[in-house]
């Protein structure tokens, strides 16, 4: 990373541990699973959703909250295909979330000290401690 | 994660292997999900048979067929909710026209692998909204484990037991869950305050509220005032609405539901972070947004999401009754209100009008195995904003509007219904 560019740090609780680092792929909308993820494609299906058909796969995936369907579990499903992102990060999440990363196996942080969705954008690129739930952000 | 002394036991297998690896899954869920202990269960489960959330700790259908075997039950009441058995219909899956749901020899194979589930205690209620049939409630403030959006809004906001979105076999069979979000007193206190400013009349009026709620509150707990007294379909509708929009799982209707008998009370004194205004037009926007079609020449009809209750059957019935309709159509309802429509012959008018009635499943649940259409029409928004996922790449236009829209469709085949 240039010496120029901005670092921030954001503090969370760790889900599933691990280090991951990626170019972010932020929501700020809620993501929705069941019958609305292509586990396959690894993307979003959901038909108004701002990430439509935007493969997530190697991304260090940031967004807003789950909705909808237990089927949200199914973003786990992505690891048997190999389209996962690479980290997965979350400002709210509940059970589905857990159960979603528990399957994803990969370094997963929520519940941070600043609102991730505000402070990571797109294209950032992004450092994951998922044991001490620490990001490290480096602005693009 | 604290464990007490019994359940590091089970943790080290003194119950059996099974148990272990039961308790291994709670373990893994509990930490990850940042809860402090266990909680046992003195209300229900409510699971999908089949599913197991995370595969990692599957418990293989010959285990559980070997405990079924050998007399082994669930430690609590246990409810199915709908098979994930790819293809499984209930009732009237001779009747509804599709492969290889149609073909006895793939029912029977699919009923095979819930038998040992059935043994070990599951009630077979094979439905979204068993709850309507289940004899047996969980009372208020008790724990318990379900699933689906519709019925996780039903434990928690109208019986007041707890529950978050997590039966399967292991929390049936150890009757225990880690104790937090839902289970813990200080979440399920009001956040925000929701006010309808329109009168809410027509069943889809509270499909499109529920849906307009959660877009705007997300998992916060919201206290909805001036809705009116909702009836049992309006807040099944609605209940799986605002899990759909959104993910609420407990909210509070001052008056109405059991731990709200005041405004006051849903905010615990507190006040809220936030007061949203829902008007005509949330409810228009959200409308428009379910009008997924231009096309006016339907080809399937789909009705009974969540499952209909026995006030729809009837409904549906009675619309159809000495019609014929033009497109195929399906109602579907859950396998105990399917016997009594039989009992009154609901099934005969509906078929008679070309309709079928089925039990047990859904489009959606079916990945998306229903009669040949390019244009569907359905009165549920959850069922109408999931079904164009379930079916890409392939295009799918959807109308959405009320039962009565769709079974002129139906009949007429083409779409009538529009913004009223």
């Amino acid at each position: 990373m240039a010496g120029e560019t901005k670092k921030i740090i954001l503090k969370g609780r760790k889900v599933i541990g691990g280090i991951a680092e990626g170019e972010a792929l932020v929501s700020k909308t809620a993501l929705m699973g069941w019958g609305n993820v292509n586990v396959k494609g690894g993307f979003t299906v959901e038909r108004n959703h701002p990430l439509y058909e935007v493969p997530f796969k190697g991304k260090v995936l940031v967004f807003t909250e789950p909705r909808g369907s237990g089927g949200f579990a199914g973003y786990g499903r992505t690891r048997q295909f190999g389209t996962n992102p690479a980290a997965f990060l979350y400002r709210k999440g509940n059970n589905l979330t857990v159960f979603a990363a528990m399957n994803m196996k990969v370094p997963t942080v929520t519940d941070f000290d600043q609102d991730p969705t505000a402070v990571i954008e797109t294209g950032d690129y992004v450092r994951v401690d998922g044991d001490n739930g620490i990001v490290e952000v480096f602005k693009k | 994660m604290y464990l007490t002394d019994a359940e590091k036991g089970i943790l080290d297998g003194k119950r059996g292997e099974i148990a272990q690896k039961c308790m291994q899954f709670l373990m893994a869920y509990g930490e990850a999900a940042g809860a402090e202990r266990l909680v046992n269960l003195d209300g229900t489960v409510d699971l999908h048979p089949g599913q197991m959330w995370v595969p990692d700790y599957i418990i293989t259908p010959e285990e559980i067929e070997a405990l079924a075997a050998r007399g082994e039950r669930f430690k609590v009441l246990t409810f199915a909710n709908k098979s994930t058995v790819p293809g499984f219909i209930f009732d009237g899956w001779e009747k509804c026209g599709t492969q290889p749901n149609s073909d006895p020899a793939f029912h029977r194979k699919c009923l095979e692998p819930l038998k040992p589930w059935i043994q070990m205690g599951m009630v077979p209620t094979f439905s979204c909204n068993n709850y309507l049939t289940a004899s047996y409630w969980p009372a208020k403030g008790q724990h318990c484990a379900w699933v689906e959006s519709s019925a996780i809004p039903w434990v928690n906001a109208i019986l007041g037991a707890r529950s978050n979105f997590d039966g399967c076999f292991q929390t049936a069979y150890l009757g225990k869950v880690p104790a937090y979000d839902m289970h813990l007193d200080e979440n399920r206190v009001a956040t925000i305050l929701v006010e309808c400013a329109c009168e809410l009349k027509t069943d889809m009026d509270y499909d499109l509220f529920g849906w307009a709620v959660g877009e705007a509150v997300g998992l916060e707990v919201p206290a909805l005032v001036g809705i009116g007294k909702p009836t049992t379909s309006q807040l099944v509708k609605m209940n799986s609405a605002v899990a759909t929009g959104g993910q609420v799982r407990m909210y509070h209707i001052p008056g109405i539901t059991p731990e709200a008998p005041t405004l006051d009370a849903a905010f615990k004194g507190r006040a809220p972070k936030k007061k949203i205004v829902i008007e005509r037009s949330d409810l228009k926007r959200v409308y428009e947004m379910m009008t997924y079609a231009s096309n006016d020449n339907v080809e399937f009809v789909y009705l009974g999401c969540p499952h209909y209750n026995m006030v729809e059957v009837q409904k549906a019935a009675r619309l159809l009754d000495g019609k014929k309709c033009k497109t195929p159509l399906w109602v579907m309802t859950n396998p105990l209100t399917y016997k009594a429509a039989q009992l009154m012959g609901l099934d005969v008018t509906i078929e008679k009008a070309g309709g079928t009635l089925l039990s047990g499943s859904c489009p959606g649940l079916l990945m998306g195995e229903m009669p040949p259409s390019a244009v569907m029409a359905t009165d549920a928004a959850k069922q109408n904003y999931y079904i164009t996922g379930i079916v890409y790449p392939k295009k799918l236009e959807v109308w959405y509007g009320t039962t009565e829209d769709c079974i002129e469709a139906a009949i007429t085949g083409k779409w009538k219904g529009e913004w009223r």
